[in-house]
């Protein structure tokens, strides 16, 4: 059961819609992608961001086909960095029933309209830079390319709400996306917290600070790591320490009434000795058995996984979360992240390959509207 | 006139996951009732910053005020039953209901998605959890943290020669909902083709997992790779005169690299044939950023910005909190919009990122808890407006 099948979707794909027609994609709909901008990107970009989609080389865009594709097409995910340089808007016209969702790196009009910018600067000015890694060493991005990634979710999320209301009144319509502000709506917490303390928030390592102290986020355990902190929630905290208790670990810890503790407000000393002790009972355990604990009593800890802990994850595998792909360029099978989230009696699977690009002229899409 | 005007939303969810995807449908016109309760408030009502009120006022958060913008609130006590049947009404007036409660919850007080069939047959019911709602993890108690540590993020965050780094904010309780949105509009989609609701089932951990696709891609990559890119450099942040100032710099072509060390006045040795292509200044990496460096060192960061984008070149400021809340760009388009609110007064609210030529949204203040619990159960239970008083003043709207 796909949830968009006879979607049409034309695409432009230069970074900053390529992930919201891969979710379109993934659910139903038919998208033709166009690569733009002339950039060289890293194979594993195409194939992460394009499987599923019927791609169209980018040289010899000839314009009759390129105005049938835009006249017969619901959505038109248009990445534009400078300009128009193809005419779609005037083609856009043409299609009364169209949803044009352009994505411009910041606003059409304001004042840093035009300006170039990546998926680095992006997360730059987003604010959320200035808060990942560690206080002696510069700002950090988190990993891939989350300001993409952010503005093609936005992306999906702009013609899927144009969809509902083309439904009800009988139109497309244009609908401007910023990549600036799909980011910075990303960062939650900074603006807000400036606005209402004056604190401007700094890189804090892996220590979470909250009030007048710091607990740890990341613990080393007997293979690996895991994540868990001491927060002021006294049953979580209550289930860790009869857990250690029973080992004869908990030390200090068996004595204090965390329903009389906040945490955010006791001296940092104290919560190192706190930590000192959990971090000697986390230390002599596996991933495994924290990991087993922590769902049984629901303790908030979670294993660390890297990669290919990921891949092999056995939750995962049971919701079906990665799928074989074949791609096409590169002659091989390789498992990626397929479905988005589970619904109904599940999906009927789009096209499970980074196909070859094909000419324009020879673009069709693969199911009447 | 909204995109989502006639769509209707009981809205179950707390804290961040589920309230910031029924934000997204109430900023374009979705009817979002939240129902809450006095007894077990949201805990999004209880975390910082807080106006002068204070902690201990439920409408003094402005966290809570900037996720639950244009919403309506209602309380209702879910251990009562009668409170269930309230909220049950609520269940067959809407289109869509969303709940991210721990696990079995909503069935154990009769709400879980086979219940609410039985009263709206083709209700969308939307949930998001940490791990979902199946497979061997769905019993898993956490918080948005957890996502990152499962899906490979925490693991591929930080410097190349760290530990798995954990930010300070939880980004998981931010891509998962803007997945809950897009299921949820698809749903509407679907059901609009076919009559059928259906329960879709979010995880946290999966559309973290789905952001970082490009690294799942990549069978031969090791390691973290920091602020660097496989195919270019310079590609990574610089210091710029002042304490904790740094410009971002994305060279991604080597018309951009001659731009660059122009705009700089670089050395004759930087700008030589040596680095022109992009594949020598990534061979070349450390050397070159680490010229790149002593050059920006002096230099204004937000002045050099614009200096390179009026070149042609990517760059931005790393702006903290108190630049972006001030930024000109942002206020100019419109991304923080004043809100009059009863407790927090005057306050910058986040829009969203898009705007629609023919059906804008419109960002209004949060509600007040249970502002309108007796204008919602007057409206839905028309006749019966002693039986809603009598059922407020029991406590059980409450």
């Amino acid at each position: 059961m796909n949830m968009l099948p006879g979607l049409r979707v034309l695409e432009l794909a230069g970074g900053l819609v390529d992930f919201g027609g891969r979710m379109l994609a993934e659910l139903g709909a038919d998208v033709l992608s166009i690569a733009i901008g002339g950039t060289k990107r890293p194979h594993a970009e195409t194939l992460a961001w394009h499987h599923g989609k019927t791609r169209i080389a980018a040289d010899g865009i000839r314009p009759a086909a390129l105005k049938r594709l835009v006249g017969e097409a619901d959505v038109l995910l248009d990445d534009r960095r400078v300009g128009d340089p193809l005419g779609l808007d005037a083609l856009a016209a043409d299609n009364p029933g169209l949803i044009h969702v352009v994505a411009r790196p910041f606003s059409p009009d304001g004042p840093y309209s035009g300006r170039p910018a990546t998926d680095l600067t992006l997360m730059a000015v987003s604010g959320l830079m200035t808060i990942v890694g560690d206080p002696d060493r510069p700002p950090l991005r988190l990993p891939g390319e989350q300001a993409y990634a952010l503005t093609g979710i936005q992306a999906a999320t702009a013609a899927l709400m144009g969809l509902r209301a083309r439904r009800r009144t009988g139109r497309g319509q244009r609908i401007d996306l910023s990549a600036f502000q799909s980011t910075t709506l990303a960062n939650y917490r900074e603006a807000i917290m400036y606005e209402w303390t004056g604190r401007i928030g700094t890189r804090t390592g892996n220590k979470l600070v909250r009030g007048k102290s710091g607990v740890r986020q990341v613990w080393p355990c007997a293979d690996g790591f895991v994540t868990w902190s001491m927060i002021d929630n006294p049953s979580m905290m209550r289930s860790v320490v009869r857990v250690m208790s029973d080992e004869g670990a908990a030390g200090e810890l068996t004595g204090i009434e965390w329903e009389n503790i906040l945490v955010a407000d006791e001296d940092q000393a104290m919560i190192e000795r706190w930590q000192s002790v959990f971090g000697a009972f986390f230390a002599r355990h596996t991933k495994a058995e924290l990991g087993a604990w922590s769902l049984e009593h629901g303790w908030g800890l979670s294993v660390i996984s890297d990669l290919d802990a990921v891949r092999e994850s056995e939750h995962l595998a049971a919701r079906g979360l990665f799928v074989e792909v074949d791609d096409e360029d590169a002659g091989r099978r390789i498992r990626l992240p397929g479905p988005l989230f589970r619904h109904g009696d599940g999906s009927d699977a789009p096209q499970r390959r980074l196909s070859h690009p094909i000419p324009i002229s020879e673009a069709a899409w693969s199911a009447p509207s | 006139m909204g995109a989502l005007d006639d769509l209707k939303v009981a809205d179950f969810s707390w804290v961040g996951a589920g309230p910031r995807a029924t934000k997204d449908l109430a900023d374009n016109g979705a009817m979002v009732i939240k129902i809450e309760s006095r007894k077990r408030l949201d805990l999004g009502r209880m975390s910082p910053p807080f106006a002068p009120a204070g902690r201990k006022n439920p409408d003094a958060s402005a966290f809570f005020a900037q996720s639950n913008t244009s919403k309506k609130s209602v309380t209702i006590d879910l251990t009562d039953p009668r409170g269930v049947e309230m909220a049950k009404s609520l269940v067959a007036w809407a289109d869509v209901v969303v709940e991210n409660f721990g696990p079995g919850f909503m069935d154990r007080i009769g709400l879980g998605y086979e219940a609410l069939k039985a009263i709206n047959p083709d209700i969308i019911y939307a949930s998001v959890s940490v791990a979902g709602r199946s497979g061997p993890m769905a019993g898993f108690r956490g918080y948005g943290n957890s996502a990152a540590a499962q899906s490979g993020h925490a693991a591929m965050s930080g410097w190349p020669d760290s530990e798995p780094h954990m930010p300070p904010f939880a980004y998981g309780d931010v891509v998962a909902p803007m997945f809950l949105t897009v299921a949820i509009l698809a749903a509407l989609e679907h059901r609009d083709r076919t009559g059928q609701g259906q329960h879709v089932d979010v995880s946290q951990i999966e559309p973290m997992v789905h952001v970082i696709a490009d690294l799942f891609a990549d069978p031969a990559l090791s390691g973290k790779p920091g602020n660097t890119h496989p195919l270019f450099a310079p590609h990574g942040v610089f210091p710029c005169r002042g304490e904790e100032n740094w410009i971002a710099i994305a060279i991604e072509t080597d018309a951009q690299w001659t731009t660059l060390c122009a705009a700089l006045e670089a050395p004759e040795w930087l700008r030589s044939s040596d680095y022109a292509t992009a594949s020598a200044r990534v061979a070349n990496r450390e050397r070159i950023e680490a010229a790149i460096a002593e050059l920006t060192r002096d230099l204004d960061k937000v002045g050099l910005a614009a200096r390179f984008a009026a070149a042609g070149v990517p760059a931005g400021p790393v702006l903290n909190g108190k630049e972006v809340f001030e930024n000109e760009e942002l206020r100019a388009a419109g991304h923080f919009v004043k809100c009059e609110h009863p407790v927090l007064g005057p306050s910058m609210m986040p829009a969203p990122p898009m705007r629609f030529s023919d059906t804008p949204g419109a960002v209004r203040r949060a509600p007040l808890l249970g502002e309108h619990t007796l204008e919602v159960f007057a409206e839905m239970l028309d006749g019966q407006s002693e039986r809603v008083e009598q059922l407020r003043r029991e406590e059980v709207l409450a």
